[in-house]
């Protein structure tokens, strides 16, 4: 599956940032969608869309005020209670600060291509130093 | 014995051109395969080949139109799935568009 990649540069500094792409309050207010996130490596989330879905994620860096990672995990509940699966993707935000502000990449990519990748020092899915 | 809808969709879906082929016909709403092969880098025959494999996972179908087929993407249930898959990159411009301006209505209350 391909990679989808996009930037943008935001007129604040990136601790002004950090609490809009962190915080549940705030995320809900771009997202398309509520957002409740447990904000620390391996804890849980879910999104929940206007017409009732909901997607479960699961966090996997946090890094303020620089880096948020977390998975969406492969299915979704529907308003109808209906389970659907999808694939498991990961996305990757980071925020660099440039003369303008912040400049803002989001990276989101299959998992099952990072599925070999070595669970980082701030990850908790597989054991450190393993 | 059928094969589990789902698992067609995403084998169907796994092949980088049958997604921009899903992509072209859900911008163009129904097209024929010469249509779609000029709006793609693949010949004719090719986009063919894929909408075949997309019609027997059931995520386009077919009206016969003269000598070609009219490709058009197939209704729910599956278009969730379909949708969700062509258009991440859309979904992702959106939401960063209203980030620039959540942070930018910030600022000004500040």
């Amino acid at each position: 599956m391909e990679t989808v990649e996009r930037e943008v540069v935001l007129p604040a500094s990136p601790e002004e940032v950090w609490p809009a792409v962190s915080q549940s309050e705030q995320i809900s207010a771009w997202f398309g969608a509520d957002a409740q996130l447990d904000l620390r490596p391996g804890g849980r989330g879910v999104f929940r869309w206007g017409d009732g879905t909901e997607r479960p994620v699961l966090v996997e860096e946090v890094e303020p005020p620089h880096r948020l990672a977390f998975r969406w995990l492969p299915f979704q509940r529907t308003a109808a209670n209906e389970i659907v699966t999808l694939p498991a993707t990961r996305v990757d935000i980071t925020l660099e600060e440039v003369p303008e502000g912040t400049r803002l990449r989001v990276r989101e990519q299959a998992a099952f291509s990072l599925g070999t990748e070595p669970a980082r020092a701030s990850g908790t899915l597989a054991p450190v130093g393993s | 014995m059928k094969r589990d809808p789902t698992d067609a969709i995403f084998s169907a879906l796994a092949d980088a051109t049958r997604r921009q082929v899903i992509r072209a016909l859900s911008e163009q709403g129904s097209a024929t395969a010469t249509g779609l092969a000029s709006a793609l880098p693949v010949t004719r025959q090719a986009v063919t080949k894929h909408l075949s494999v997309l019609a027997e996972a059931g995520l386009v179908t077919a009206t016969r139109r003269g000598r070609e087929k009219l490709y058009r993407i197939s209704p729910q249930p599956l278009t969730g799935a379909v949708s969700w898959m062509a258009d991440l990159g859309g979904r992702w411009d959106e939401r960063l568009a209203a980030l620039r301006e959540h942070i930018a209505s910030s600022k000004r209350r500040r």
